[in-house]
C-alpha cells in the first residue's frame, strides 16, 4: 500500500518550517528551500538541527 | 709427578704475569689492556648530577612541537619561500608590444578569510572548514607594476589565488592561541597541527625521503662498475651526472649527451688541455692513482683529440639536440652546442660564470679521483643507505614546487590573454592588465586544491609524476594522528628485493625510530621520526661563504693538483660545490664551530671532516635531519644543575641554552664526526656531546610502551602498529566534529605506568584504553590462542565500552536545468495523519530525522527527494505533470545496530548547494570476538565472557576485568608487560603513577618492596580462590593492572553469513564482499581438497547448484546451443537436449562465439 503523499505531482513544501540553531550565536533560525543557509542574526553558515520533542528511551545494558 | 709437574706449571704462570706486569709497566705507563677506561668521574669526583637534563626535552618539545618540521618548513615556504619565486619570474612582457611590462615587487599571503564576500566576518576556524568542507586557505596577493597605455602603473596587493594554509603555521589563526581562545574555536589544543583542511578533509603532505641533491656519491652499478653521480638540482633545472668506469677507463655520461664521453675528453673540452694539468688534479703525486688513470689520456690522444676545440667538435656530434624556441631552421655550431651544455646542463649545479669553466673542471676532476679511489679500494664506496646521505623533503618544498609550476602557467596564460587583447588593432579602452590578473585566479586555487586532495604531484617542468604524496588525516585516536604527522614515506619502490633500504640503518640513530615502521611490504621503507628530531630549512650561503674565507680558506682554482692532493690540506665543500682548501682542517672546523655555538651562523648550519676523502664539508641546506645534544668542553658537560635549575623555574628556554651554548643541533654527518656519550658516567676525555635523554631516539608512538628495552624488539613494532587502532578519545573537540566514522571510548583512563613521552605528547589527557585488573592464568579453555576472558560485570560497569558515530551526507543538488532535489515530509496515511510507516518514523516534518531518535536498521533519516528530469530544459509554466516529477531518494539507515541520531548539521557549501549531515550514533559493550591488546603487542579477542560469580578472587575480594592465558609470555618474550603489571600494581597500592619509560623507569626492586610494604608478595603473585568451585586455586597468580586498548576491529562490523542473497548480473554468481551481502567463496584450494576426496557431488553442489546453474538446450547434430528446443543453426528441433551447465559457462561459449571461435558440445549419454 503505497500512500506515498510527496510522489505525487504538485511539490508541496514541508508545511510548518521547523526551527533550526545557529551553531555560532545560537539564535533560532527557519530554513526554506533552495534559500542559502544562513544566519538571520550573525549571517553564520552553519545550523544544527533540535533535540526532538518526543521522549526517546534508553536501553541501560 | 704429575703434582710436580703442576706446580712448576704455576710456577711459570707466576713468572708470565710478573713478566707482562714489568712489560706493562715500561710500556703503557702501568696500564693494562684489561683495565677499565677511566671516566672523568673517576678523575674528579662529578661536580653535580644533572640528571633532570631530561627537562630539556619537554623545553624543546614546547619551542619545537611534535610537527614542528612541516610548520617551520610551510612557514620558510609561505614567508621567504615564494619570494624567491616570484623574484625569479618576476616580469610578464608581451611579443605584441615591446612597451608593455608586468613586474611582480612583492608576494604577501593573507589570514585565512572565507571566499564569500558579503559575510559579515571574513576571518573563519579550521573547524568551520571541517564541517562545511570548505578549503583552509588565505588569498596571495602580490604586487605589480605595469604599464597602462603611457604611464607605468602600481598596485599593491592584488589577489592572484588563493593558498592552502597549514594549520598552526604562521598564518594560521590558531597560533599563539591560548586554551580558551582554541576552545572558542573549537579546536583542541592537543591536537598538534601541520596539516591542511581541503574540501573538507584532513590531508597531510608526508614527509619523502630521498637521495641529497648536489652530493658525489660513488656506488657501483648493476654491472659491477664503480662510478660517482652527482644529481644536480638549481631552481632551472635537475640534472643527473655520472662519472663511470667502462673496460678499466672512465667516462662522463649525462642524458643529454647521447654517448659516454670519456672523461679527459671533458675535461679537455671544458678547457683543461694539458695532460699533465688534468693528471695531477686528478692523482695529485700518486702513482698508483697515476697508474690507474693513464690509459684514459692514452685513449684521448689515440682519439687524436689535443685541443679544446677538437673535443668540442667531437662532444658537439653526441649532445642531444635541445628543444629550442628560436626558429627551426637556425642551428649552432657543433662545438657551441657542446660548450653550452657543459656550461648550463652538465653538472647544472657548478656554476659557469663568464666562461670561467676552472670551477667546473676541478669538480669533474675530483668525481674522477673518487671514482679512481674507489677502483682501487673497494671500502671507498659510499653508503646510500646512510642517513646522512638522504634529505627528507617537506610540505614547504613540495608546495613551492607546486607554486612554482602553477604560477608560471598563470603567466603564460596571462601573457597569452595579454597579447590576445593588445593584438586588437584598435581597442574600445585603454588596456588595463588588473582585470586579466584578477580573472585568472582561479588556476593557482584549484591547481593547489587539486593537488592536494588528489596526492598527484604532476610538474611538467621537473618531469615529476608523483602519486601519494597526501593522505587523509587518520582520526581512528590521536595516536594515529600523531603518527602519521611524524611518517616518512621513501621514495624507493616497494617490488625491489634489496634489503639494504629496509635495514635498521645504525646512522639513523636518535633521528628515526628503530620500532615504529609498518609490517609487510611497507616494512623498513615507512619510517618514522625520533622525538627529538628536528628537520632543516634552506639557510643562506653568502654569509658562510664569507665566513669560510675569513677563516682561512684559499680558492682552489689558484692551485695545481699536487698542492691539492697535499696530506695536509683539506679541500672545503660548501652544500657539495668546492669552496676552496684549508691546511689547518682542525682548528678551521673548531673555529667555524665556535662561531655556530656563539649564534654568529645558524645553529642548523653542520660542518665536519670528512677523512676518507680529506675534505671539510660545510652544508646549510635543507632537509637534513639533525637534534640537539648537550655540549660537552673539557670532559665536562656545559649544562649544569643550575641551568636545568633555572630552566624549571621558567627562568630558561631551550632557545636559551642553544642561545648560550650549552647544547647544539647536529646532523647525522657532522654526529658520525663527533664523540657523543650516553649518559654523563660514560664521558671520557675525548667526548664532545652528551645525549639529553636515551628515551628520544623512539619516536611518538613508540614512546608510549612501558619498559620497551624489556621487550623483544618486533613485539615493540607491534605494538606501534595496534596503537593507531586503538579506541579511545580523538582530541578536545570530538563532539563537534563529524567525522565519517569516529570511534570514541567511553571512559577512556590513563595508563598507571606511564612514560615521560606519554606525558610529554599528551596522552594521559586523550588516552585510548583502561586499566584493566588482569589474572594471568589459564581458565575455562575459551582462552587458547592468546584469546581473552572478560568479566561481565566489568562489561557492565562500563569497560571497554566504546561509540561508533557515523556520517550520513548529501547534498541537495541543483541541476543545470532548473530543477533541484528537495526534503519531502514523511508520508502519512490518508485517512489519519497521526499514522505514519515504521519506516519513516524518526523523521520530523522537514524530512529529517529529529536529534536524538533512536533509528533502527531500515528507517529513514533524510527523506530526499530527486528531481526525475535533470537534464532537458523545463519550462517555468510546463503543465506537463512528468516533466517535473519527482523520485524517491531516502537515505535509510543500513547497520546491524540501531543508533541514534546525534546530530543534523545543515549548511552551503562553496558553491551554493545546501549540505546536510547527520551524524548516527552507536553504544558498543564489548562481546564475543572483540579484539583487545595490551601495549606489548599482545593482541587477542574475547573468548568467553564469564559471569562474575565464576570469576577467580583474591583475599581481599578483587575480581579480575581480564584473564590472560600465561602461554602468551614464552615464545613473545614480552618481559616489559610483566614489569608493567608489577608496576601498576605497586602504584595501586601506593597510589601514584610509575613510570615504565625506556632506559630508566620505575625499578622492579622498588615496586616490589612497595609491594611488600603493603602486604603482597614481592613477586606480584596472589592467593586466588576459584569462583566456580570455591576452592584455593593450586598456584598462586600473578594478578595486577595492566592497560588494556579495544582495537577498532569489532565482531559487529565484520560479522556476516548468507543463505541466499544478490547475484551479480554479468555471472549470475553470488556477489563479493559483506558490504554486498555476499556469498561466502569456496575458492581454488578448498576446490582442490574436495577434488581429492572425491566428493564430486558436493563440488558440483557447490560450484554450479548453488552458484549459477543454468539450463540450457543443445543441439546434438552442430553442437551448438539453442533455444526453447529449437535449434536456430540447423533449423530443426530434432535432436535438442536439455541441459545443466553453469552460466558462467554459457557466457564463455557466447564470448568465444563473438571471437569467432566456435565451441561444439558433443553429448553422450553417461547412465
Amino acid at each position: 500500500m503505497n500512500y506515498n503523499a510527496a510522489q505525487t505531482s504538485a511539490p508541496k513544501p514541508p508545511a510548518a518550517a521547523i526551527p533550526y540553531i545557529c551553531a555560532e550565536c545560537g539564535s533560532e533560525n527557519e530554513i526554506k528551500p533552495k534559500e542559502p543557509i544562513r544566519c538571520k542574526e550573525c549571517g553564520y553558515r552553519i545550523m544544527y538541527k533540535k533535540r526532538t520533542k518526543r521522549m526517546v528511551q534508553f536501553e541501560a545494558r | 709427578m704429575l703434582s710436580k709437574s703442576l706446580d712448576e706449571a704455576k710456577a711459570d704462570i707466576k713468572m708470565d704475569l710478573k713478566e707482562a706486569k714489568e712489560h706493562a709497566d715500561a710500556h703503557f705507563g702501568g696500564k693494562g689492556l684489561t683495565d677499565p677506561i677511566p671516566t672523568v668521574e673517576t678523575i674528579h669526583p662529578p661536580p653535580n648530577r644533572f640528571q633532570d637534563k631530561w627537562r630539556l626535552l619537554p623545553a624543546f618539545l614546547k619551542v619545537k612541537g611534535l610537527v614542528k618540521q612541516h610548520i617551520d618548513s610551510f612557514n620558510y615556504f609561505i614567508n621567504v619561500d615564494l619570494e624567491k619565486i616570484i623574484k625569479a619570474n618576476e616580469r610578464v612582457k608581451s611579443d605584441v608590444d615591446p612597451h608593455f611590462y608586468l613586474k611582480y615587487t612583492g608576494i604577501r599571503v593573507g589570514a585565512p578569510e572565507r571566499p564569500d564576500l558579503e559575510a559579515m566576518n571574513r576571518s573563519y576556524t579550521p573547524h568551520e572548514c571541517r564541517l562545511r568542507d570548505l578549503t583552509y586557505s588565505a588569498n596571495i596577493y602580490v604586487d605589480v607594476e605595469y604599464v597602462r597605455g603611457r604611464q607605468i602603473v602600481r598596485r599593491k596587493g592584488v589577489p592572484i589565488g588563493r593558498m592552502p594554509i597549514m594549520l598552526r603555521s604562521s598564518h594560521c589563526v590558531l597560533t599563539g592561541k591560548s586554551e580558551l581562545d582554541l576552545a572558542k574555536m573549537t579546536e583542541c589544543p592537543l591536537d598538534p597541527g601541520g596539516y591542511f583542511v581541503v574540501k573538507g578533509v584532513e590531508k597531510v603532505i608526508l614527509v619523502q625521503e630521498q637521495m641529497s641533491k648536489n652530493r658525489i656519491i660513488v656506488d657501483v652499478d648493476r654491472k659491477g662498475f664503480v662510478q660517482a653521480g652527482v644529481t644536480s638540482s638549481t631552481m632551472e633545472r635537475k640534472s643527473k651526472t655520472y662519472v663511470g668506469t667502462k673496460n678499466g677507463k672512465i667516462y662522463l655520461k649525462h642524458n643529454s649527451i647521447a654517448e659516454d664521453i670519456p672523461i679527459v675528453v671533458a675535461l679537455k673540452a671544458m678547457g683543461m688541455q694539458s695532460d699533465k694539468e688534468i693528471t695531477q688534479l686528478v692523482c695529485g703525486q700518486e702513482s698508483k692513482y697515476i697508474d690507474k688513470f693513464s690509459p684514459n689520456l692514452e685513449e684521448c690522444s689515440k682519439m687524436k683529440i689535443f685541443t679544446q676545440q677538437q673535443a668540442l667538435d667531437y662532444i658537439g656530434t653526441k649532445v642531444k639536440a635541445p628543444k629550442r624556441s628560436f626558429g627551426p631552421g637556425i642551428r649552432r655550431p657543433a662545438a657551441e652546442e657542446a660548450l653550452d651544455v657543459l656550461a648550463t646542463v652538465v653538472l647544472a649545479h657548478v656554476e659557469v660564470q663568464d666562461n670561467n669553466f676552472r670551477p667546473k673542471c676541478i669538480y669533474v676532476a675530483v668525481m674522477t679521483r673518487r671514482v679512481v679511489m674507489a677502483m682501487l679500494r673497494g671500502d671507498l664506496v659510499d653508503d646510500r643507505d646512510y642517513v646522512g646521505n638522504k634529505r627528507l623533503e617537506l610540505a614547504g618544498q613540495l608546495l613551492s614546487l607546486l607554486f612554482e609550476d602553477l604560477f608560471k602557467k598563470f603567466n603564460s596564460d596571462l601573457k597569452m590573454n595579454i597579447d590576445k587583447v593588445l593584438k586588437k588593432p584598435n581597442r574600445t579602452q585603454e588596456f588595463d592588465v588588473y582585470g586579466q590578473i584578477l580573472i585568472h585566479g582561479d588556476h593557482i586555487t584549484s591547481g593547489f586544491v587539486r593537488a592536494i586532495s588528489s596526492g598527484n604531484w604532476s610538474l611538467k617542468r621537473f618531469k615529476m609524476e608523483r602519486a601519494g604524496i597526501t593522505q587523509v588525516l587518520s582520526r581512528l585516536s590521536f595516536i594515529s594522528a600523531l603518527g602519521m604527522m611524524t611518517r616518512i614515506s621513501s621514495q624507493f619502490e616497494k617490488t625491489r628485493k634489496v634489503s639494504g633500504p629496509r635495514a635498521l640503518q645504525p646512522s639513523q640513530w636518535g633521528m628515526l625510530c628503530p620500532s615504529d615502521t609498518p609490517e609487510g611490504e611497507a616494512c623498513g621503507l615507512v619510517k618514522n621520526l625520533a622525538l627529538m628530531t628536528h628537520i632543516t630549512v634552506d639557510d643562506e650561503e653568502e654569509p658562510l661563504v664569507k665566513l669560510a674565507f675569513i677563516l682561512g680558506v684559499e680558492d682552489v682554482s689558484l692551485l695545481t693538483g699536487p698542492e691539492v692532493y697535499l696530506p695536509e690540506t683539506f679541500m672545503v665543500f660548501l652544500n657539495g660545490n668546492i669552496l676552496g682548501i684549508t691546511r689547518h682542517s682542525k682548528q678551521f672546523v673548531a673555529a667555524f664551530r665556535r662561531m655556530r655555538r656563539a649564534g654568529r651562523i645558524s645553529e642548523f648550519v653542520s660542518i665536519f671532516i670528512s677523512d676518507h676523502h680529506n675534505s671539510v664539508h660545510i652544508s646549510c641546506d635543507g632537509g637534513r635531519i639533525c637534534r640537539p645534544l648537550i655540549i660537552v668542553e673539557k670532559g665536562k658537560p656545559r649544562v649544569r644543575s643550575e641551568h636545568i635549575e633555572q630552566l624549571s623555574a621558567g627562568n630558561l628556554s631551550f632557545d636559551d641554552f642553544l642561545r648560550l651554548g650549552l647544547i647544539e643541533y647536529l646532523d647525522v654527518n657532522e654526529e658520525s664526526d663527533s664523540n657523543i656519550a650516553l649518559y654523563e658516567r660514560e664521558i671520557i676525555p675525548e667526548s664532545t656531546h652528551v645525549e639529553i635523554e636515551p628515551f628520544t631516539i623512539l619516536g611518538a608512538v613508540a614512546g608510549l610502551i612501558p619498559y620497551p628495552h624489556h621487550n623483544q624488539s618486533p613485539r615493540n613494532t607491534y605494538q606501534c602498529a595496534m596503537g593507531k587502532q586503538a579506541i579511545g578519545a580523538i582530541a578536545y573537540n570530538q563532539f563537534n566534529r563529524i567525522d565519517t566514522l569516529l570511534y570514541l571510548m567511553v571512559y577512556p583512563q590513563q595508563p598507571m605506568v606511564k612514560t615521560k613521552t606519554i606525558e610529554m605528547i599528551g596522552y594521559d589527557k586523550l588516552p585510548a584504553g583502561q586499566n584493566a585488573t588482569v589474572a594471568v592464568m589459564s581458565n575455562s579453555g575459551y582462552d587458547i590462542e592468546d584469546a581473552l576472558v572478560l568479566n561481565k560485570a566489568s562489561l557492565d560497569r562500563g569497560y571497554g565500552r566504546c561509540q561508533v558515530l557515523r556520517k550520513y551526507a548529501t547534498l541537495l543538488r541543483q541541476y543545470s536545468n532548473g530543477s533541484y532535489d528537495r526534503l519531502a515530509d514523511p508520508p502519512v496515511h490518508p485517512d489519519d495523519p497521526t499514522i505514519v510507516q515504521e519506516r519513516f518514523e524518526v523523521l520530523d516534518k522537514d524530512g529529517i530525522a529529529s536529534v536524538g531518535e533512536r533509528i533502527k536498521p531500515g528507517q529513514v533519516y533524510i527523506n530526499k527527494q530527486m528531481p526525475t528530469n535533470t537534464s532537458s530544459d523545463v519550462g517555468v509554466n510546463s503543465r506537463d505533470p512528468t516533466a517535473n516529477a519527482y523520485k524517491n531518494a531516502p537515505m535509510s539507515y543500513k547497520s546491524a545496530m540501531e543508533g541514534y541520531v546525534d546530530k543534523v548539521l545543515m549548511t552551503t557549501t562553496e558553491n551554493d548547494q545546501t549540505l546536510i549531515k547527520a551524524l548516527i550514533r552507536q553504544t558498543r559493550r564489548p562481546e564475543l570476538g572483540d579484539k583487545f591488546s595490551s601495549r606489548h603487542g599482545q593482541k587477542g579477542v574475547c573468548g568467553i565472557i564469564i559471569q562474575q560469580e565464576d570469576m577467580p578472587f583474591s583475599d581481599l575480594g578483587i575480581c579480575p576485568d581480564i584473564i590472560m592465558n600465561p602461554h602468551g609470555f614464552p615464545s613473545r618474550m614480552t618481559v616489559g608487560k610483566m614489569i608493567e603489571l608489577l608496576a601498576g600494581k605497586a602504584g595501586v597500592l601506593k597510589g601514584q603513577l610509575q613510570y615504565g619509560t625506556a632506559f630508566g623507569g620505575s625499578k622492579v626492586e622498588d615496586m616490589s618492596r612497595i609491594l611488600i610494604e603493603n602486604g603482597f608478595s614481592y613477586s606480584g603473585k596472589d592467593y586466588v580462590t576459584s569462583g566456580v568451585t570455591g576452592e584455593p586455586l593450586s598456584a598462586y597468580i600473578y594478578f595486577g593492572p595492566v592497560y588494556y586498548q579495544k582495537l577498532k576491529h569489532m565482531v559487529m562490523d565484520k560479522m556476516h553469513s548468507r543463505s541466499r542473497g544478490p547475484r551479480a548480473v554479468l555471472t549470475r554468481q553470488p556477489t563479493e564482499g559483506r558490504s554486498r551481502d555476499g556469498g561466502l567463496r569456496l575458492g581454488e584450494m578448498e576446490r582442490d581438497c574436495l577434488i581429492g576426496y572425491g566428493a564430486s557431488m558436493l563440488l558440483l553442489e557447490r560450484l554450479m547448484i548453488s552458484s549459477d546453474i543454468f539450463e540450457i538446450h543443445v543441439c546434438e547434430m552442430c553442437g551448438l546451443l539453442g533455444y526453447a528446443g529449437w535449434c536456430q543453426h540447423c533449423k530443426s528441433s530434432k535432436g535438442m537436449a536439455k541441459m545443466q551447465i553453469p552460466y558462467a559457462c554459457k557466457l564463455l561459449f557466447q564470448e568465444l562465439q563473438s571471437m569467432n571461435v566456435i565451441p561444439r558440445l558433443q553429448l553422450e549419454n553417461v547412465f
